[in-house]
């Protein structure tokens, strides 16, 4: 197996991200077939290919769009492009180089579920990204694939890129709908659900840049062809950002189920020399970590990553090779939730500051070993008790790291510096 | 309506109650701090977590609606360590400083660790450190480690005094409550936050570090600002008034009360300040509010006199004097059974004409601030009328510009500060022959010219009666304690006219009432 390129087909071409090259390459056909299609009917195509959310949570997005109620109220369709989770850099190359593909891909959605506006939330970093959708849109307002009634069809539609600021719970969909309506970028309580109650109270539908990009292959190739890649329950192609420990860290865009010791070694051209595996992050910083053996046996797709009690998340591989400390790692990760916890609820607010703590204590030599269990016991708690996952990314790291790798904690604990690299955290970071 | 099993016992709810609810209707025990009933579910301490049948995940009762037949505990081993953690993450943070806390004995964090906690600590790391006694306006202070960041405050102003003086400003275990650039809270309600403040991290200016709640009692009254009437709490002590706090009735004031309401202790206790001990080397002089003794004062000398003897002279007086001779003026701050039976007493021994209505501002009574505060500053305006249309009596307003007659009898108002022209009133009584003055407040004119009879009114807090608010709803309350000894109502003083002995009829409420646990919070502001 190798690499198939669906959605990163055109890529390398640099026209590709201009309106003109975009058409070229048989761009906006979709949105015309599309629009001469009943958007029920676009639902049920989603739905039968299988298509399930790439933004992390892997919900399927066919089911998802029918949740919205038939209310006759108005209706929005968000664009996740928060892009937060550590490691993960696929929808900003997305954007960067074929923003017409997310464009058409929204429209298309937006005609499906019905809504006559639609915003791209973009992290605040990504300022090179907004700006290419920025042109890019006025491009496709200029062709009339925008605006008002779209291409002779009766269907309107609106698009806006907002901006957040950089803040990794302005990607959790209710922490995004808050950010968006002016408000603290702070998760709302559920139910009531986005798809009943979302942006301004009215019925709202969040979707990754990648789910809503492959909108486009579905409706091109039909169910039967879109299938065809990826497993029954984890259909088509999906990008993974491979960053660490290999010689060819970059996006990749392969089958679902593709093994993830072939992605390493094949694709990524395996680790550096003299290098061995000692783990995988297969799904962004909050994905539990998998041990170099579990990694070998794994294959990307939903459910062998959930049978290993990890997920696919948001497609981020973090290659991890025996040179690296797990303890030092650990202390990267809990400094990241503590930093990001918004602080509504008790368990996440007060947890990721403890754990963080903790670990740095172990840094600091100041730790005991009863402080691992109390590790565990904290990160236990602060499991499915708050108003979004924050809490559970935050915990689940902790849940993996040190069941698995037990031996370094303690290591550190008793000698007060790095079993791998065999210095303290002080002379490590200066 | 709806059926559900809750820790056990079945109980049928209407459509759309939560888990919380029903847990309260049954008067079943839950921890939480964010829930209160008066204000949107925030969802945020998590305290509140209850085991549904049927749901693998426990869930949070003040989010959750009741659906049929759902089965519902919150007694279960996982609920119980759920719960307990969730208090753990509370408390890591906190500074547990009770002994030097203004909040210790009425404090959340005590009772439901008392509760539901008790274990030892886990936490070994150093406390997060966050802004200290930061001044939030006139009446509120705030102590952001004591503050377990429950949103209650923040949804008060959002949702109730409409300012949104408060927010929650930085995220993370670095959050904190504060105003918009610092800027003092300028709003008329600010101490119910101090009340639905779960910790110490609120408190009232006012109150803070004067008492120890476990020392205080309270008994319920209604507070006599204005012409609403909310139900008030009362916490005294054998010194008097410390602080009045709402007390819930939906049909009035609900679970608030203004600010200024607040205030109406400091002119019914004795003193204005009743600060004991020393600053730096200076003892805190403490300045004389109410009238003491019964006096006779004539020329500026005022005569001490036992309250029976001055009153058989008042009698003799009022018995020598013709109809047409003596005056009455009333206000709308006493009682309906003072009113009657002052007005009664008047129309059956004198001429109704000379009953006077001294009314303060009256171009105000009319405003509304659209929650509590209206603005007649008289708790009893409703009442007043009645009683005199009652009496078949069409009451003169008074003016300062009105001349005095021979003998005038003032049932003075409490809230002096309510009545710009107080002033002016013991001016014109002092113009005139000789006045009968019934009032609990001193003021320093009294005396200066002619002849005076004065007798230590009882304020509202002291009194046993009733008030008619304004929408004619008649609240009837009873003393919460007696401040001064030699003090009588209206209606004591006419029945101690008709002959009745001080002794017989004045009684004194000082008995103590023993407070159950946190009251307030669990209670009253039902947490
Ligand atoms: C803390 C947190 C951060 C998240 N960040 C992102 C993000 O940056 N981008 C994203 O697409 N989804 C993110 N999600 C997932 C979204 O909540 C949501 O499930 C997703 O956008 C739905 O789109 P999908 O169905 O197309 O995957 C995050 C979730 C959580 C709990
Ligand atoms: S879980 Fe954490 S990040 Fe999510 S809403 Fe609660 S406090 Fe905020
Ligand atoms: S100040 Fe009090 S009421 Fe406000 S959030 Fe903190 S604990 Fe809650
Ligand atoms: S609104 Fe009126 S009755 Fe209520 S507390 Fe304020 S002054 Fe007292
Ligand atoms: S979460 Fe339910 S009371 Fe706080």
């Amino acid at each position: 197996m190798a690499e198939v390129k669906i959605l990163t087909e055109h890529y390398h071409d640099d026209n590709y991200r201009t309106v003109d090259g975009y058409l070229a390459k048989n761009g906006y056909e979709m949105l015309k077939k599309a629009l001469k299609m009943q958007p029920t009917e676009i639902i049920t195509l989603v739905k039968d290919a299988g298509l399930r959310g790439r933004g992390g949570a892997g919900f399927p997005t066919g089911m998802k769009w029918s949740f919205l109620p038939n209310n006759g109220e108005e209706r929005y369709l968000l664009c996740n492009a928060d892009e937060g989770e550590p490691c993960t850099f696929k929808d900003r190359m997305m954007m960067e180089r074929a923003p017409h593909q997310l464009i058409e891909g929204m429209i298309i959605s937006a005609f499906a579920v019905q809504s006559k506006k639609s915003y791209i939330y973009i992290r605040g970093e990504y300022f090179y990204a907004a700006d290419v959708l920025r042109k890019a849109i006025k491009e496709a307002y200029d062709k009339g694939f925008l605006g008002k009634n779209i291409l002779g069809s009766g269907f309107s539609h609106d698009l806006d890129v907002y901006c957040g600021a950089g803040a990794y719970i302005c990607g959790e969909e209710t922490g995004m709908i808050s950010s968006l309506e002016g408000l603290k970028g702070q998760p709302k309580l559920k139910p009531p659900f986005p798809a009943v109650k979302g942006y301004l109270a009215k019925p709202t539908v969040v979707n990754n840049v990648e789910t809503l990009a492959s909108v486009i292959y579905i409706l091109r190739d039909g169910v039967q062809e879109y299938r065809k890649n990826g497993t029954e329950k984890s259909p088509g192609t999906k990008l993974f950002s491979v960053s660490g420990d290999v010689m060819k860290p970059g996006n990749y865009e392969v089958p679902l189920g593709y093994p993830l010791k072939d992605l390493i070694e094949k694709e990524c051209g395996g680790l550096k020399p003299g290098r061995k595996l000692k783990a995988v992050i297969p799904g962004g910083t909050s994905a539990p970590v998998l041990t170099a053996e579990e990694a070998y046996k794994a294959t990307m797709d939903y459910e062998c990553l959930a049978n290993m009690k990890s997920m696919l998340g948001s497609g981020a591989i973090t290659i991890i090779d025996d040179t690296r400390c797990m303890v030092d790692l650990l202390g990267v990760i809990t400094h990241f939730y503590h930093h990001e916890s918004c602080g509504q609820c008790t368990p996440c607010r007060e947890g990721t500051g403890w754990l963080n703590k903790i670990v740095r204590s172990i840094h600091a030599g100041n730790a005991t070993v009863n402080d691992i269990d109390t590790l565990c016991k904290v990160a236990d708690n602060m499991k499915g008790r708050t108003i979004c996952a924050l809490s559970d990314a935050a915990a689940l790291p902790v849940l993996s790291f040190v069941p698995k790798f037990r031996s370094e904690f303690e290591y550190y604990i008793r000698e007060g510096k790095s079993q791998v690299r065999g210095i303290s955290y002080a002379q490590m970071h200066h | 309506m709806l059926k559900c099993t809750i820790n056990g016992k079945h109980v049928e709810v209407k459509e759309g109650t939560t888990v919380i609810q029903a847990f309260k209707m049954l008067g079943e025990e839950i921890a939480h701090y964010c829930w209160h009933p008066a204000l949107s579910v925030a969802g945020v301490c998590r305290l509140c977590m209850v085991e549904i049948e049927g749901n693998p995940r426990l869930q949070i009762a003040c989010n959750t609606a009741v659906t049929e037949g759902m089965v519902v505990t919150n007694k279960s081993e996982k609920v119980k360590d759920a719960v307990k953690w969730g208090l753990d993450f509370h408390l890591i943070n906190h500074p547990l400083d009770c002994p030097i806390c203004d909040q210790a004995g009425e404090c959340g964090l005590q009772d439901q660790y008392m509760k539901f906690g008790k274990y030892d600590p886990e936490m070994a790391e150093k406390k997060v450190n966050k802004h200290k006694a930061v001044d939030l306006g006139e009446r509120v202070v705030l102590d952001s480690e004591r503050c377990i960041l429950c949103s209650r405050c923040v949804r008060f102003t959002e949702e109730i005094s409409k300012t949104n003086e408060l927010g929650i400003f930085n995220r993370g275990d670095r959050s904190e409550i504060g105003t918009f650039e610092d800027k003092p809270m300028t709003d008329k309600y600010s101490v119910n936050t101090v009340d639905i403040c779960p910790v110490g991290a609120l408190t009232s200016k006012d109150f803070r570090f004067k008492q120890r709640v476990w020392f205080l009692k309270d008994r319920p009254s209604v507070c006599p600002g204005c012409s609403t009437g909310c139900n008030v709490d009362v916490y005294y002590n054998r010194e008097g008034f410390w602080r009045v706090k709402p007390r819930y009735n939906p049909n009035v004031n609900d679970y608030w009360m203004c600010d200024e309401g607040r205030d109406t202790y400091k002119y019914q206790n004795k003193f204005d300040t009743v600060v004991v001990g020393h600053r730096g080397e200076k003892e805190v002089m403490k300045n004389v509010n109410r009238v003491i003794n019964p006096m006779h004062i004539t020329g500026g000398h005022a005569e001490m006199m036992d309250v029976q003897f001055l009153l058989q002279k008042i009698s003799e007086k009022l018995g020598a004097s013709k109809p047409a001779d003596v005056a009455l003026v009333v206000t709308g701050q006493s009682t309906n059974e003072e009113l009657s039976a002052i007005v009664s007493f008047f129309a059956s021994k004198f001429d109704k004409k000379n009953i006077y209505h001294w009314q303060n501002e009256p171009e105000k009574w009319n405003e509304f601030d659209g929650l509590l505060m209206r603005g007649d500053k008289n708790p009893n305006t409703k009442g007043l009328l009645k009683v005199l249309e009652q009496n078949g009596v069409q009451a003169q307003l008074w003016k300062p510009s009105l001349t005095a007659g021979k003998l005038t009898i003032v049932v003075a108002p409490e809230n002096h500060s309510a009545y710009k022209d107080f002033s002016a009133m013991v001016k014109w009584a002092g113009s005139g022959q000789s006045t009968i003055w019934l009032g609990p407040g001193l003021h320093e004119d009294m005396g200066m010219q002619g002849e005076w009879w004065v007798i230590p009114g009882k304020t509202t807090f002291e009194k046993k009666g009733s008030f008619e608010n304004f929408n004619g709803h008649v609240q009837s309350f009873e003393p919460v304690t007696t401040v001064i000894d030699a003090a009588v109502s209206a209606d004591e003083f006419v029945t101690l006219l008709k002959g009745a002995n001080f002794l017989e009829i004045h009684k004194i409420y000082r008995n103590p009432v023993e407070r159950v646990e946190n009251q307030f919070i669990f209670e009253r502001g039902e947490m």
